[in-house]
């Protein structure tokens, strides 16, 4: 094209690029575009990612003024976009509960919507409108903060391969026929809920992400889970309902996950696991678990210590352990039983593909000192193991040390690695 | 096959593949770089080709030499399969520096050559270079025609920013666009059509008002005499005219605003998009000569001076800084009504 000027650089890429340069932008750039020339014009209106976020408007300390604004710049780029919207997310802390929100997405619903995200202000929760529940393509739903109550005719999200709920108001007995409503169901991840007991069937689950106070998980139908994160939460009520439980948590959570590769628990999770009697061994062998991350492990308590020795030793291709521990070094309530660690414990354990172990906020109690004894002793390709002492414990970190140096390492190779 | 099997004993058996650009000049390439792009790597399993120089591989258009070794250094960095996230990242962000002119080249020919990672980076740096910019910026750097009329221009911000000072100013701009429509259309046609027009003097200045329905209904009717009439209306008492319109407007402009906020969305969307349509693309440009257009631009300048002596700049700034609640008070020519600041809810 010999121009008399300059040659126009960018405008005839192909609609292709051009879409994906406008996506990349944000929201009100990309509209703003639409008076750079004619071939620019309208553009945007055919994007099918559409995020709505703070940025959207021009911020001024008068809040019904910012949120006037951003409903109004929302309603008319929905107003003036063609074509089909394939996602959807807002994410702003200046809506919370605003009629225009149910028509945004009453519209969405008639354009083949596939992935909505919904993060609103706290405040008066928004409560979700049954048009929700009609977007049969919807491949993702991510809400935060809302009021979630599907109609008793809703079968569930054929097509769902990914939900978030963090902070959402719904009865448990909707989580449940939701989850096994959607047949495709492959990432889940629930937060902040209060006191919620779960069975989750969902056959096709791979990803699973949990944080709060669970009274009661049950793994019933997850047989192709591959990695789980789960933080639990627990008050000093639903610990002493626990103890008289006698169904084994280890088994309802852990016990129908055969290719898990990843595992990371949080806060009390290995608490929620020691809980119950275990029937003595395990039928399952976790022979893809490569990654195992168990957070405030209390080193006092026997019952920890077997949850995780029983983890370890059942996933003979495991490559990195990082647990950290949450004992005090104060004086506990009862001498340790180290006797344990000599008659109970298997000799015969080796773990044959840890290279990597992490140890954090240790406190140097005895029993921890017995683990990481074992660890070094059965570790033949160990490469490294690094611990890093609680910051409380001042005084007793010279003792570590000394105990560290005597133990005996299966592997040449390995490194201690104390860092202060 | 004789070329391929070597005569010459070299420590390292490295295999080459031949491109060959658009311009004719060939280029030998090491094959893992080459098949690092998708389009060839296609090209030399489907078809064979590239083997030798006289079977080169013809690249697409789009690439000429620079580029393709821009692509090849790109191609041959990443297709090392041991490097970590970290470096990959760091070539990039080097690798992505250089002009304007050249990352539109790199992007188009990344994308005909089918290298979807280079798209992707490429495209990234073209967003990151528009974010932000103001629109003559991105014109400049881009070297983009600035072919849109000023109302054209407006349009999708006004739907947007809702200031009323650039409905007003739209408002304008389509009274005058239809009268020089109506004039040329006045110097073609002989007959005139009897027709006698009794609408009174606020008839028509609730026209102007923005009662658009009306609008549209004397805009399809061909009546010569009314037009003229309006026409001479507006040209010998212009001045007073625009001044009345705007103190009018003005006493309008509070009231109306809050109903029009909510007809707005509904209502007068509808009729605006709709106006709009009326002033398209196709329709204004294929009517209206250059003289006109010119003719148009001068006059409609003459009435923004008049609306604010510096309106220009007013004008800059409302398209560089988005929505402006507050409204500064406007100087109008020969009025001694100042209006000032108008108070949104």
């Amino acid at each position: 094209m010999g121009d008399v000027e300059d040659p126009d650089l960018i405008s005839d890429l192909p609609q292709s690029i051009l879409e994906s340069i406008l996506t990349r932008l944000p929201i009100r750039d990309a509209v703003r575009t639409s008076i750079l020339s004619s071939k620019w014009r309208y553009r945007w209106t055919t994007l099918t990612h559409l995020v709505f976020d703070d940025k959207c408007i021009r911020m001024c300390s008068d809040r019904p003024v910012v949120e006037n604004c951003m409903v109004n710049f929302i309603t008319r780029a929905l107003f003036l976009h063609q074509g089909p919207i394939h996602k959807f997310q807002l994410s702003t802390s200046y809506l919370q509960c605003c009629p225009d929100i149910d028509q945004w997405i009453l519209f969405l619903s008639r354009s083949d919507i596939k992935e909505l995200v919904l993060e609103l202000g706290e405040g008066e929760w928004f409560r979700v409108p049954s048009c929700l529940f009609n977007c049969k393509k919807l491949t993702c739903l991510e809400l935060f903060r809302c009021e979630f109550d599907p109609p008793p005719t809703f079968k569930g999200f054929l097509c769902l391969r990914s939900l978030s709920l963090h902070q959402v108001l719904v009865a448990p007995e909707a989580i449940e026929s939701l989850i096994s409503g959607c047949p495709l169901l492959e990432s889940l991840a629930l937060s902040y809920f209060d006191s919620l007991a779960l069975n989750i069937r969902a056959p096709n689950l791979k990803y699973l992400c949990l944080e709060g106070e669970f009274t009661d998980i049950c793994l019933e139908n997850t047989p192709l889970l591959v990695a789980m994160s789960v933080a639990m939460y627990m008050n000093d009520e639903m610990a002493e309902c626990f103890e008289q439980s006698s169904k084994c948590n280890f088994i309802k959570f852990l016990g129908g996950v055969p290719r898990l590769e990843r595992l990371a628990g949080h806060i009390y999770f290995t608490k929620y696991l020691s809980i119950g009697d275990y029937p003595g061994s395990l039928a399952i062998t976790y022979s893809h678990l490569k990654i195992i991350e168990l957070y405030q492990v209390s080193f006092e308590d026997m019952k920890e210590i077997r949850v995780v020795l029983r983890l370890i030793m059942n996933s003979p291709n495991l490559k990195e352990l990082r647990i950290s521990g949450s004992s005090t070094a104060v004086a506990s309530v009862e001498a340790p039983n180290l006797e344990f660690w000599a008659k109970e414990c298997p000799k015969d354990c080796t773990f044959k593909q840890l290279k990597v172990v992490k140890m954090t906020d240790m406190s140097g109690v005895p029993h921890e000192m017995e683990f990481m004894k074992f660890l070094l002793a059965n570790s033949p390709v160990l490469e490294t193991m690094s611990i890093t002492p609680c910051v409380y414990v001042m005084d007793g970190r010279l003792n570590m040390l000394i105990q560290l140096v005597r133990f005996r390492r299966a592997s040449a190779e390995a490194e201690i690695i104390f860092t202060r | 096959m004789s070329e391929a099997g070597m005569t010459v004993v070299k420590p390292q058996m490295k295999s080459y593949i031949w491109l060959q650009t658009a311009d004719g000049s060939i280029q030998q390439v090491e094959e893992e770089v080459a098949m690092f792009c998708p389009m060839i790597c296609r090209e030399i399993i489907q078809t064979g080709m590239g083997s030798s120089k006289n079977y080169a591989i013809s690249l697409p258009q789009r690439v000429n030499p620079a580029i393709l070794g821009l692509i090849l250094d790109y191609c041959r960095f990443h297709q090392v399969p041991g490097r970590s996230n970290k470096e990959r990242k760091t070539f990039d962000e080097k690798f992505i520096r250089m002009d304007t002119k050249r990352l539109c080249e790199l992007t188009s020919a990344a994308d005909s050559l089918q290298l979807k990672p280079l798209v992707d980076l490429t495209s990234r740096a073209l967003a990151r270079i528009i974010e932000g910019k103001t629109p003559e910026e991105i014109r400049e750097t881009f070297h983009l025609p600035d072919d849109l009329t000023e109302e054209e221009k407006l349009e999708p911000l006004r739907n947007i920013t809702d200031d009323p000072r650039i409905r007003l100013l739209n408002r304008l701009y389509a009274r005058k666009r239809k009268e020089l429509k109506e004039r040329e259309k006045l110097k073609d046609v002989e007959v005139e059509e009897e027709r006698a027009d009794d609408r009174s003097v606020e008839d028509l200045l609730s026209f102007i008002n923005g009662a658009d329905g009306d609008s549209k209904g004397c805009r399809t009717s061909k009546n010569k005499k009314k037009n003229r009439r309006k026409k001479d209306q507006s040209k010998d008492s212009s001045s007073n005219n625009s001044n009345e319109n705007q103190k009018k407007e003005s006493d309008t402009l509070p009231s109306a605003c809050p109903n029009d906020e909510v007809s707005d969305i509904l209502a007068a969307s509808p009729s605006r998009t709709s106006n709009s349509q009326d002033f398209d693309d196709a329709g204004i440009d294929d009517d209206l000569d250059p003289a006109k257009m010119e003719e148009l631009d001068r006059e409609v300048e003459d009435f923004a001076r008049r609306l604010n002596s510096d309106w220009p700049e007013r004008m800059q700034e409302i398209l560089s800084l988005g929505p402006e609640r507050r409204l500064v008070s406007m100087n109008v020519n020969g009025s001694l009504r100042r209006y000032s600041g108008l108070d949104r809810r």
